[in-house]
């Protein structure tokens, strides 16, 4: 009778494919875990370190990290996948309070203050200046903004590793057909809106543009997208010399005069090229040739390359009022205070961050390098003479800018600008005062909050 | 009727067509139906861009999980409910079905905190543990074994059958109907859960096909033939089990609507 | 059966009995559905950041900053327009296609399984293929419109279109529920009162009128306030779909209570957010219950 039970009352083929899954998932339960650690016998020292490194960059990290062996051959290094984001720095802390922690992990910039305040991480000063120092010259070749980013309060806590930015992805095949030249992308604000123009045309007379100029990013605020779409609006406000927030962070500086400008640059080509129309699929839209212009990153250069028959190249962003800017993120490496290996921790950041294996790591991977010193290397000035895309970001880091750390109520202060700048370009709003009103919400937010 | 019917399938049509194609195909405007050539790329792609073997595994273990515990649970307590004789018991009953009136997202955050003070959240135990008891699939079994005829139970307790062995081996097997409404509909309801995944998972490791597939959108939300290969896994299992089942899919939503 | 027949001397250890059968369900149920039931109120008069050991007994502030808040009633009068947007055009949708299946029609087995496969396709998988229907560029809606000469309009982008293009969504993903509630109904309605209506001479549209709709009030008024009760509770399509919608326009409750919640982890004002969601819908369907309740016949 319980032999009824279960083959009628589950239905037939559920059954057998339950006692299936039941199996595999057993198997796969105890092969899977997460990152037990197996101390090695042979008197090597194991790092484990955490990154984030997609899954077409994964190749050229192993080669990397097989370099970085072979030259310190004391040392072998467990790479493990971590996915970015929130995720990861919530991983971090319950790993840190569990006492599983990784001894070096790719971080980015904004996890500093969670995990200061855990004191999970080791500051940088005391590897610097500890027994395998660090000369003071080579801090000084970073490029200034990614070593701002890495510090909290002050302090720098981790060191970068790479680096990323924004600039400008344009189709010269686009601009020739409109009479432009198709080498000369636009240099000023006034000529990106103006290009822009010119670039949104309706080609088959049916009224609707099936070519945009420039894409404006605009994305709902309450979505995923919010942050991102923030972010490719920073260099336009530091362009017209603006930024976030105070130093003392007591309160926003982001509706400032200058960003106004920069929000009514991004209002009134929005509506000119009357993007509430166009498709939100930029990258999609670029590759089928209706897009002229769009802000992009170094990410993006395997995927153009793919492309046949796509006339594509990258140049610096437009000159804003005050100054040219873009905006760097990346990411860093830091060293957890649960470590048994400080010692070899350290040499690998020390080794990463060498000019040779950045120019080495930027080449394989990608990303662009933290520091000037890779210019130095004539293997890699040949790379970037071929490599003209990559080479327009790293050419950029110079006027790369970050921006201020937020330590408190970051991410709702992003949303109130996320919110404004929706308002402002799809919504048509008056951008002074939906900066105003996002403003003074963050700097209520600022004001109650509890500071430590 | 039938110009109706294509319509409200046609998107499914479209999914799987597409997730057949090469992205110059999907772009092709007008859009055109059949691809020019099939091919299991984005497959490849999707699986190899997200772990969605992983998020299916994990879809499908917390679905049975739960489906077999609530049959389970819920077996035990209609039985309560239907059959034992204690104080209150009508009381109890009615407050139980008064818990299904309550929204679920007034129950939502404080159960974050629980499985937070637990230290279960981006566990397993978080994802299935909430959804062992129902009040409805209580509810459903007891009126079902309310109309079981008595006379079979009385005799085997007469031969000395205990209290649990009337309900295993006499009133389960005749509920069979009910009990696979139940498991049909709880597992559909488990497998295709979104809101409940999306608060209580944050590693990749834990996440559910849906949960998977929402993230996969919001990263390559310009891939079209990947988004579509990933929905067309995120849905598979429960096209098989409708197919396979699908009267008890009606019959539970009618049984739910006939309760007056 | 009456109620209280159990004496504790006549059937010895019923009552142990039943905890043991109840103890699992009991179990659960108290640490997932009671506890958190009167914790969350207890918690709508605090201010409780879950991270952050910030929290702080508030009275009720949190109530009248949601009444206070115009976000708050944004987000409601979307979710109100929501629920007006889709029942009526639900319902009659799934009594029309009740109606014809319930005759005599080839196939009908085939289009019953099509009209339902909306309502097993899980949300997620659902909005992503309609986010493709409503692509500007290639989508399938804006071509079909074309047949039509109409310009292609950006649905999940255009403030006033994304709630129309969402409403339009749930009603394919949820009609099929209906009809099969209403196909039920419509069984149940035996055919001699039609039978006896055409002897009396009336017509089609009389019969409809006169017999089905009202013996199919009991069902017509199940659906309604389930489906009020549904329409009021929709999260994942619009997370998915509009992510809360261009400038807020189809962020509506549970999702503006996700954010409040799983977002800013402002657990207090979540709390207070989820019980006036909750007394909206319970006095909702009172409302429902005491108005509509005189019109439901039934079978003498």
């Amino acid at each position: 009778m319980a032999g009824d039970f279960h083959t009628k009352v589950l239905i037939k083929p559920g059954g057998v494919f339950l006692t299936i899954l039941i199996i595999a998932g057993a198997g796969s339960l105890i092969s899977g875990g997460c990152g037990k650690k197996q101390e090695e016998a042979s008197g090597k020292v194991t790092l484990t370190f955490w990154h984030s490194c997609v899954s077409s960059t994964v190749p050229a990290l192993n080669e990397l990290i097989e370099r970085f062996q072979k030259e310190n051959p004391g040392i072998e290094i467990r790479a493990q996948y971590v996915p970015t984001g929130d995720a990861l720095v919530q991983k971090l802390i319950t790993a840190v309070q569990s006492k599983t922690s990784p001894d070096v992990s790719w971080i980015h910039a904004d996890f500093l203050q969670d995990l200061v305040e855990a004191d999970a991480i080791y500051r940088m000063d005391d590897l610097i200046n500890g027994p395998d120092s660090l000369p003071r010259a080579e801090l000084s070749d970073f490029y200034p903004a990614l070593l701002r980013a890495a510090q909290w309060r002050g302090t720098l806590y981790c060191m970068p590793m790479e680096a990323t930015g924004i600039g400008l992805l344009c189709n010269r095949e686009l601009f020739r057909n409109a009479g432009l030249d198709p080498d000369r992308p636009p240099k000023t604000w006034a000529e990106l809106r103006d290009y822009a123009k010119r670039l949104t045309l309706d080609r088959n007379g049916d009224g609707k543009n099936d070519q945009v100029g420039f894409f404006v990013p605009i994305f709902p605020a309450s979505g995923p997208l919010y942050a991102w779409m923030v972010w490719q609006w920073y260099p336009f406000l530091f362009q017209a010399g603006g930024d976030v927030i105070n130093a003392e962070q007591t309160h926003v500086l982001y509706n400032s005069d200058a960003a106004v400008q920069a929000l009514t640059l991004w209002k009134n080509i929005y509506n000119d090229l009357d993007l509430k129309t166009f498709t939100i699929d930029y990258e999609v839209a670029f590759a089928s040739k209706q897009l002229a212009m769009t802000l992009d990153g170094p990410w993006n250069i395997p995927r153009w390359n793919q492309i046949k028959g796509l006339d594509w190249y990258i140049a610096p962003l437009p000159e804003g009022p005050v100054k040219r800017a873009t905006i760097v993120g990346g990411e860093y490496l830091a060293v957890f205070k649960q470590t048994q290996h400080v010692k070899e921790a350290w040499t690998f950041i020390k080794w990463v961050i060498r000019p040779e294996i950045q120019a080495l790591w930027s080449m394989k991977s990608g990303y662009l390098p933290v520091r000037r010193a890779v210019h130095t290397i004539p293997e890699y000035t040949a790379y970037l003479e071929n490599n003209k895309p990559l080479k327009a970001y790293v050419d950029q880091l110079d006027v790369a800018q970050a921006p201020s750390p937020m330590d408190y109520q970051g991410m709702k202060i992003t949303v109130h600008i996320a919110e404004a700048v929706e308002k402002a370009t799809l919504g048509r709003m008056d951008p002074k005062t939906v900066l105003d009103e996002s403003a003074e919400k963050s700097d209520e937010l600022l004001r109650t909050q509890v500071r430590k | 009727m039938y110009a109706l019917a294509f319509i409200t399938v046609a998107p499914f049509l479209w999914m799987v067509l597409t997730s057949f194609k090469e992205l110059p195909d999907i772009l092709t405007y007008p859009p055109r139906w059949i691809p020019e050539r099939f091919m299991l790329d984005n497959f490849r792609s999707a699986f190899e861009a997200a772990p969605f073997t992983r998020y299916y595994f994990n879809s499908l273990f917390v679905a049975i999980t739960v489906t077999l515990g609530q049959l389970m649970t819920c077996s035990l307590a209609a039985y309560a409910f239907a059959r034992l004789q204690f104080r209150g018991r009508e009381v109890l009953f009615y407050l139980f079905l008064g818990t299904m009136m309550i929204p679920g997202q007034v129950i939502m955050i404080p159960s974050f905190m629980v499985l937070y003070w637990l230290g279960w959240i981006d566990t397993y135990y978080a994802l299935i543990v909430p959804g062992l008891a129902s009040a409805f699939g209580t509810f459903l079994l007891r009126q079902f074994f309310l109309t079981i005829p008595r006379d079979l139970e009385d005799a085997a307790s007469i031969d000395g059958c205990s209290r649990f062995g009337v309900l295993w081996r006499i009133i389960l097997p005749l509920s069979r109907p009910a009990l696979a409404t139940l498991a049909v509909f709880t597992f559909m309801g488990v497998f295709n859960d979104f809101l409940w995944a999306l608060i209580v998972v944050s590693s990749d490791e834990m996440k559910t096909v849906q949960l998977g597939l929402a993230i996969f959108r919001d990263r390559y939300q310009t891939d079209w033939g990947q988004l579509m290969a990933a929905s067309v896994t995120a849905t598979l299992p429960i096209l098989m089990v409708f197919f396979f089942a699908q009267k008890y899919f009606i019959k539970g939503i009618t049984l739910s609507g006939l309760k007056d | 059966m009456s109620i209280f027949h159990a004496q504790q001397g006549r059937k010895p250890g019923q009552g142990w009995s039943a905890l043991l059968f109840l103890s699992p369900t009991l179990l659960v149920f108290s640490m997932f559905v009671l506890f958190p039931v009167f914790f969350s109120f207890y918690l709508s008069f605090h201010k409780w950041n879950m991270f952050s050991a910030d929290t702080a007994f508030v009275g009720l502030e949190n109530y009248s900053r949601i009444l206070r808040n115009p976000e708050f009633w944004g987000v409601l009068k979307n979710t109100v327009v929501y629920t007006l947007g889709t029942i009526p055009l639900n319902m009659s949708l799934a009594l029309l296609v009740a109606f014809f299946l319930n005759k005599k029609i080839a196939g009908k087995k085939f289009l019953r399984t099509a009209f339902f496969a909306p309502v097993i396709m899980s949300s997620v998988a659902a909005a992503v293929i309609w986010r493709w229907v409503y692509e500007p560029n290639f989508g399938l809606l804006n071509y079909c419109l074309s047949w039509f000469g109409i310009p292609a309009i950006n649905w999940l982008n255009d403030p006033t279109a994304a709630m129309f293009a969402l409403i339009v969504m749930g009603v394919w993903k949820t009609f099929g529920v209906n009809m099969v509630l209403f196909s039920a109904g419509l069984q149940g309605i035996p055919d001699h009162y039609y039978e006896a209506a055409e002897i009396d001479g009336a017509g089609r549209w009389q019969k409809f009128w006169s017999i089905t709709l009202p013996l199919l009030s009991p069902t017509t008024f199940f659906i309604l306030v389930m489906s009020v009760i549904g329409s009021f509770q929709v999260f994942d399509t619009v997370y998915v779909l509009t992510s809360g919608g261009p400038l807020g326009t189809t962020k509506v409750l549970v999702f503006y209570l996700y954010e409040h919640a799983f977002k800013f982890f402002e657990m207090g004002y979540a709390s207070a957010v989820a019980y006036v969601m909750f007394v909206i819908i319970f006095v909702l369907t009172l409302l429902q219950t005491k108005y509509l309740k005189g019109t439901i016949h039934y079978t003498a």
